[in-house]
Formats: C-alpha cells, structure tokens, sequence
C-alpha cells in the first residue's frame, strides 16, 4: 500500500495503537512482522512469499557461513547469498531486458533468434529488500556482524513496513540491534515522527506531484521538437520531482518509524546544495551509494589503488548504480555519467583543489551551478523512456530547436521556477545543518505554522494515490 | 570549525551503551546494543501538536462551508477504482452501458431495469473511447451480455495515445491490475465522498485550483483546453446526475460548459513535427484500424451470444453544429454500423427522442435523462431483439 493512501493511514493507525498498547516485546515484534507482510501483501499477496523466502535463506545461509571453520568455506557461503539473491532480482528484474539484449547481440552475427517474452510482474521494492537482505551476510562476511539466532527478528529487519518497499536501505547491522530492547513511548519523539510524515507526504503529494510531475510528463511525453525554456522547465521540474518523491518517501519513513520507536538515518541531504559529484553522492540516496561504497567500491580496492584504476571502480560501480535502479541502457547512461561527473572531479581536484581561487565563494557558488546543471542533464537519461527521446530533449536544451514547439503555460513554468528556487534556497540554508537542527532554532509559531500548512495543503491536494517513483526500482 | 560530517556523526551517533558491557540479551546480535538515535528537536511537541489539529480542523470545515456556499455537493469521485467495482459487478449475463459521458449522463438505471428487466451495470466514462471497455469485454471469454455503448464520433475514433484513448485504457488496466490495497481504499473513501463537498479530484484539489489563476499565456504556447467544471453527481452504482444548477439552458454555469465545449471538440491542428499529409494518413489510419478492430470485437461478442448496440445520444446548440460539420453521419455513423454490423439507434431518427435539449449541449438533465431512457427502452428491444 501506498503512504499516500486512505488504506495506509488506517493501517498505520491501527498499528501504531496495537503497538503500543501491547506490553511484550515479543508480542510487538510479532505483530510487525505480520503488519509488514500485510503491508507488503496488500500490493500483490503471491509476492510476500518470494519476501519470505529470500529472507530465510539468508537467515539460513548466514548461520551456515557463521559455523564455518575456514575463510574458503565462508567465501562459499557468502557466494551462494549473493547468487541467491541476484539471481532472483535478475529474474524478476532483468529477465527479459537480458533476453532482448542477447537477441540483439546474436542478430549481429547473423543468427535469428526469437526468445519468448516472459510475462515476468516485477515485485515491488525487489532491489531494496534484496539489498536489505544482502547486507545481513555481506556483513557476517566482513565479520562486523554475528548472525542473530532469532529468525523473526531477522524478517523484521528485512521486511519492516516503513523501509520495506523504497527505502532507505537500512542494513540489517543497523536495525537488528534495535530489535534487542523494546524502547519507551517517548511523546516527544513520538509527535515529532508524524511531523516528518507531514512533512514526507508534502513532498510527495503537494510538491512532487501535484506541482512538478505535470510539467516533467507534458514534456517528456511531447513527441515533437521543443524549445529550449520547455526543454529546461521539463527536466528541471524532473529534478525537483524525483527528489521530493523519493526524500518524501525516506522521510516518510523515517518518521513512521520513529514513531514505533526506530531510529533509521537519513537518507537524504539537502542534495541540491552540493558542490561537486563526490559531494552530490555524499547527500543523494546516502544508504545505496555507501552500501556501493562498502559493498561494492572498497572491495575492489576503492581508493588505494592507481589513480586510473581508482577511476575504473568508480565508474564500475556507478554503472551498476545505474542498472540497480532499472532494466535499461538509459539507466546505465545515467550511471555512466555520474561515474564520468566523478573521475573528471578527481582530476580536477588533483590539479585545482590547492590554487588558492578554489575556495572563494565566486568559485564555490560556481561549482554549485556546475553540479546542479550537469546533474539536470543526467537526469534526462534517467527520465527518458528511450534515447530518441532523451537526445530530442538534450537537442531542446541546447538550443537546436528554436523553431520547436512551446507546450506548458505561463502557470506551469512559474510553478517549475518557484518550486526549484524555493528548494535550491532551502537546500543551500541547510548545507552544512540537518532537519532537527533547523527546526529546534526556529521559534514554536513558526513551526507551527509550517506544520499546519502542510497539513492543510495535503488534504486540500486529496493525494490522488500516484505511486513513488522509486517503486519500480 | 567541525566538519558538516563530523557534527552529523556527533549529532546522530550516540555510543551511550558503550562503555559497558553488553547484556546477554544484547549479545544475540553482535554489535552494540543501539547505534545510533536520531536527535528529536528539543521543543513543546504536545502544545504544537493540539493546536496544529485544530487549525487543521478548522481550515477543513471553513473550506467544507466556503465549496458548500459556491454550489458544490458531495459526490463520489469518479476513477479507476470505482470504475473497476463496477466492473467487477459484471456477470456473463449482465447488461453492461459503455462508452462516454453521454451514455453516462442520459441513461437512467432504473428505467433501463424496468424495460429490460434487468439492472444494467455503468460503465461509462466522461471523455473517453469506448473501444478499450469494448475490447475488454471481448475477450472476457465469459462474457456473452448485452452491450450498449455510447458513440460520439470525435471520442470513438480518438487515435491511440489520445487522452481519450488513455482514460479508457487507465480503467481497463486498473480494473485488471487493481491491487488489494488500492480496492481498500476505494471502501474507505467512498463514504467521506459522499458526506464531504470538498473532496472532488477532479475540480478543487490544489491542482486544479491552481490552474484557474487568470495568468496570460505566452503567444503560440500549445496549451490544452481547459475542461468543464462540476456539473454532475455519482452514486455508488455510476449513475451520473446532471445537477440543478446546470439543468438551466440560460443560466451561468450551462453557458460557461457550452464555450468549453467548442474548444474542447475543435479538431487539433496538425503537430508542427509532421507534414499535414503524413498526419492525415496516420488519422486515416488510425480511423480505418478502429474500424476493423471494433467490428472483430463485435464479432467475438457475437460469437459467444452477446449483444450490442451502438446509440447516439442527443446533444445540441452549437455543439451540434460542429459536430455535425466536423464528423458527419454519412461519414462516420452510417459506415462504422456498416462495418460491424451492429444495430444502432440514432435519437434524430425518432420523433420521441429528438425533443429532448441539452442545457449545456452535451448532456440531458437529471429529469430528462429519466423521460428520455424510458422512450429509449423500445428501441434497445428492438435492436436488441429482446
């Protein structure tokens, strides 16, 4: 079920009650596992047993790895979790993009071959349980985790409903501890965790989809030449659309669970403010790229390795960021990219970061545009369904068409423009702070006010139930 | 200074636990018993959370009283989920009314039950083809029922990739796809519906609150037109109402729906992109495929035992007008019955169904949509052979 839906508040408040109206840790723990699948059920209930089923083979194989005498038998275990696990996503996710790519790679060789179009449904939130998932035998690999011995808290730490579908990707070593004592009802922390909901569901519903999303389809969707103010206010309002849908969701998260008294981290920060790529993936989705940091990047050698080998990895890993969030070479592009975006900043720092023009405000706020304008136009690839229309919207922005068509109102570039300087000058107040600080400096009216606000915006856009964005990864 | 990093880590990690040792319990799972804790904002949480509800139930009920006081009413939402209850409804006997909003509107459930004796199911939709629904149901194998599908030309034959075209799909897919979750809150929803005035998607969310501001557009932007306001009620069944203050020919909000409707039933010009020959061939095309495919949908119909008929309901004014100039009935009616060889009845045909005018030329009134389907119901036997 969706947050922004009628069936998840009265889900959710049934749960929050049960909750904690009921006095055994045992009781809870149960009863979250059984409201996590109900909720993950809701979507298609065939698919909460392949839930279950990849979690207790983990749970089964990181025993196993756990008993093993020698680091070869562990590396056995560990490679039959991670087989186990991508073979399944690989399944459900890349199946037919594989088939349709080998077809293509045949073709060239002059063999004709029809592979059968599996009629495969993509089970909601696969790339993010799997990674919760992985992360349990990964770390018992690394030896920074030892495995538990209770099998429900494991399922819970896999499947809680707040995570569960679009992240954050909290990683069973983080959440699992929590499950060891059951923590007070604090009001405090309480209240505070419906207000990031408040705050989670504006994001979505008022700001993403409501004042962003129309515009970011209209242009995506026109199968003609635009011009260049068209071009940008389309990708622009992707920009501000995908961050507020997927920080919405986190924060929506966040705030759920800590409402059952679960701490889970950030997973965004104020990422539009960043200077530099390296910066940008610092505060953008920070639970994927540190878990293709730890998991990914390091065991390739991460940095201690040759400069250009160095660069490989990071573009390595960014291709496989790209395909994680979806079956098709646009993605991998937009993954590319990125990995592109970061070796040009290393070697930018190796030369520039000690001429003494490189910290100056002039140079920073420069750097700032820079990331955000190379951002942007990553994200046409991430957005375009196909690279016709990913290199028509690249030729609109560039200027190529002026003869091309000019398709959204007045209204709707002022909303575009609005929204992404309100945003832009949010993010860059609160570069160097976090959420809790900035509300605990402002005076209570004001917060207040803002809540309020919120609220009344929510009910007064009704949440027409469009699904996150990042459900499909 | 400290790092943005290092504060965060000062900030959300708080190593309390430590500095002893872990309990037993803790032990189970390795690491320390609680990592980290986010920082919850230090101020009066309860006092802020009591007077946020109040404001928040006071800017509801002002909000409730000011869409009461302009006219509005509560009424269901229509969308695909209400769409795909009924849809569900459905039985391999039932009668099934399909098509666009002037089926929709003009047909009275309980007239219609009384002449066929049988309820029929609506399935209608404002603006949309009928041929995804018609589609639909052709290849539910199960279903050998009656059909009688709404045809306005324009709609009908709206090209793939159309808004037309995509609502029907939208609902066809939702109601094959509908998730658990999503038919929940369908239930949930429909009893606020129908008890709150403000809750109408489609003409007092934020969005479309917002699309009435008067800010000019730049010259040649190729903005869609605008669609017409609230002019209608939905119950539980998708009996759609013509509401009072529409039914009036002369009165403001008619007149407003009438000038909305001329634009909205103006053909597009042709995309700047494509040569108008190659456009026009592909809306042949186009035309010519929606021919083919909806006469083999009859046949699969057919087939099995059903029955359909096509009907074209009354519409006036202006927009009689153009439609009669843009879409004439040699040139699509008389042709499209041909081809599938279906029956149809067309309301200009018969004196006792072509008094009727429609206040905003689309649509009878509530009254009217009564008096017109019971002088309907001969003619549906009779084409229906029934």
């Amino acid at each position: 079920m969706l947050f922004n839906s009628l069936t998840f508040v009265v889900f959710f408040v049934i749960v929050v009650v049960l909750y904690w109206s009921i006095a055994s840790w045992t009781l809870r723990k149960n009863l979250l596992v059984t409201a996590s699948y109900i909720f993950y059920g809701a979507w298609n209930p065939p698919f909460a047993a392949l839930l279950f089923s990849t979690t207790a083979m983990d749970f089964w194989l990181g025993r196993q790895m756990a008993k093993a005498k020698d680091q070869r038998s562990k590396r056995r275990w560990l490679v039959a979790s991670v087989c186990m696990n991508l073979s399944m996503l690989g399944f459900f996710k890349y199946g037919n993009f594989l088939l349709q790519n080998f077809q293509w790679l045949v073709a060239r060789i002059g063999i004709i071959y029809q592979p059968p179009h599996l009629d495969i449904l993509l089970p909601v939130g696969i790339s993010f349980y799997t990674f919760h998932s992985l992360s349990y035998t990964l770390d018992i690999y690394r030896g920074v985790l030892q495995p538990t011995k209770s099998l429900r808290d494991f399922i819970l730490a896999v499947s809680f409903f707040p995570q569960l579908v679009a992240g954050p990707i909290v990683r069973a070593g983080d959440f699992l501890p929590q499950l060891v004592r059951p923590q007070p009802l604090r009001a405090g922390q309480f209240l505070w965790g419906l207000a990031l909901m408040t705050l989670g569901l504006f994001e979505k519903i008022v700001l993403a989809d409501t004042l962003l999303s129309g515009s970011a389809d209209r242009v995506f969707d026109y199968a003609g030449p635009l011009v260049a103010l068209d071009s940008w206010a389309g990708v622009i309002a992707f920009a501000g659309q995908i961050f507020f849908d997927f920080a919405g969701y986190s924060t929506c998260a966040i705030g759920a669970a800590l409402t059952l008294g679960f701490h889970l981290k950030d997973n965004f920060r104020f990422p539009y403010a960043a200077i530099g790529f390296s910066d940008f993936w610092r505060r953008w989705h920070i639970s994927l790229s540190t878990f293709l940091r730890d998991y990914l990047y390091i065991p390739l050698g991460g940095n201690q390795v040759r400069p250009f080998r160095a660069a490989l990895n990071l573009v390595i890993v960014m291709f496989l960021g790209g395909l994680w969030h979806g079956a098709a070479w646009t993605f991998v592009v937009w993954g590319l990219l990125h990995g592109s975006y970061l070796v040009i900043e290393r070697v930018c720092r190796i030369f520039f970061e000690d001429k003494p023009w490189a910290n100056h405000l002039g140079t920073r706020i420069l750097a700032g545009v820079a990331t955000y304008a190379a951002v942007c136009i990553a994200w046409v690839y991430f957005r375009a369904s196909d690279f016709t229309i990913a290199s028509r919207m690249l030729g609109g922005m560039f200027g190529q068409h002026a003869q091309g068509d000019a398709i959204l109102s007045t209204r709707e570039i002022l909303q575009v423009a609005l929204v992404t300087v309100g945003m832009i000058s949010v993010h860059c107040s609160l570069r160097d702070s976090n959420i809790e600080t900035a509300v605990s400096r402002l005076p209570r009216w004001a917060v207040t006010a803002a809540w309020a606000l919120m609220a009344c915006a929510i009910i007064l856009t009704q949440g027409t139930s469009n699904a996150f964005i990042y459900f499909q990864f | 200074m400290p790092s943005f990093i290092s504060n965060f880590k000062e900030r959300l990690r708080l190593p309390r636990l430590f500095f002893r040792k872990p309990s037993r319990a803790e032990q189970i799972h390795g690491g320390p018993p609680l990592e980290f804790e986010r920082p919850i904002p230090p101020i009066q949480w309860r006092g802020i959370t009591v007077v946020v509800v109040l404001v928040v139930l006071a800017a509801s009920i002002g909000w409730e009283l000011c869409c009461r006081s302009i006219g509005y009413g509560p009424t269901l939402n229509d969308n695909e989920d209400l769409w795909t209850l009924r849809r569900r409804a459905v039985t391999p006997e039932s009668i099934v009314l399909i098509g666009d909003s002037r089926g929709w509107f003009d047909l009275d459930l309980d007239e219609l039950q009384k002449g066929l004796g049988k309820r029929p199911i609506q399935l209608g939709v404002g603006g949309i083809c009928g041929f995804p629904m018609l589609a639909d149901l052709a290849n539910d194998k199960n279903f050998h029922g009656t059909i009688i599908c709404s045809f306005v030309p324009r709609l009908f034959f709206a090209p793939p990739g159309s808004p037309p075209m995509e609502i029907g799909e939208k609902v066809v897919k939702r109601f094959h796809n509908q998730t658990p979750a999503q038919r929940a809150s369908e239930y949930l929803a429909m009893p606020l519906e129908e008890r709150v005035a403000f809750l109408k998607q489609e003409e007092l969310d934020l969005g479309e609150l917002l699309k009435r501001l008067p800010i000019p557009n730049r010259p040649g932007a190729l903005v869609p037109p605008r669609l017409p306001p609230y002019f209608g009620t939905l119950d539980r069944e998708r009996r759609a109402r013509m509401i009072e203050a529409c039914a009036d020919p002369n009165g403001e909000l008619a007149r407003r729906i009438q000038q909305i409707w001329i634009p909205l039933f103006t053909p597009p010009p042709p995309p700047t992109y494509i040569s108008k020959d190659v456009f026009m061939a592909k809306i042949g095309e186009a035309i010519g495929g929606r021919f083919r495919d909806t006469a083999a949908a009859v046949e699969r119909i057919r087939a099995r035992g059903g029955k359909i008929v096509f009907v074209r309901f009354p519409h006036s004014g202006g927009l009689k007008e153009l439609e009669d100039r843009d879409t004439p009935r040699a040139q699509t009616w008389d042709p499209f019955l041909k081809m599938t060889g279906a029956p149809g009845i067309y309301y200009s045909d018969f004196p006792e169904l072509s008094g009727f005018s429609c206040p905003e030329w689309s649509h009878l009134s509530a009254g009217d949509s009564v008096e017109f389907s019971k002088r309907l119901v001969p003619h549906l036997r009779s084409a229906l052979k029934m």
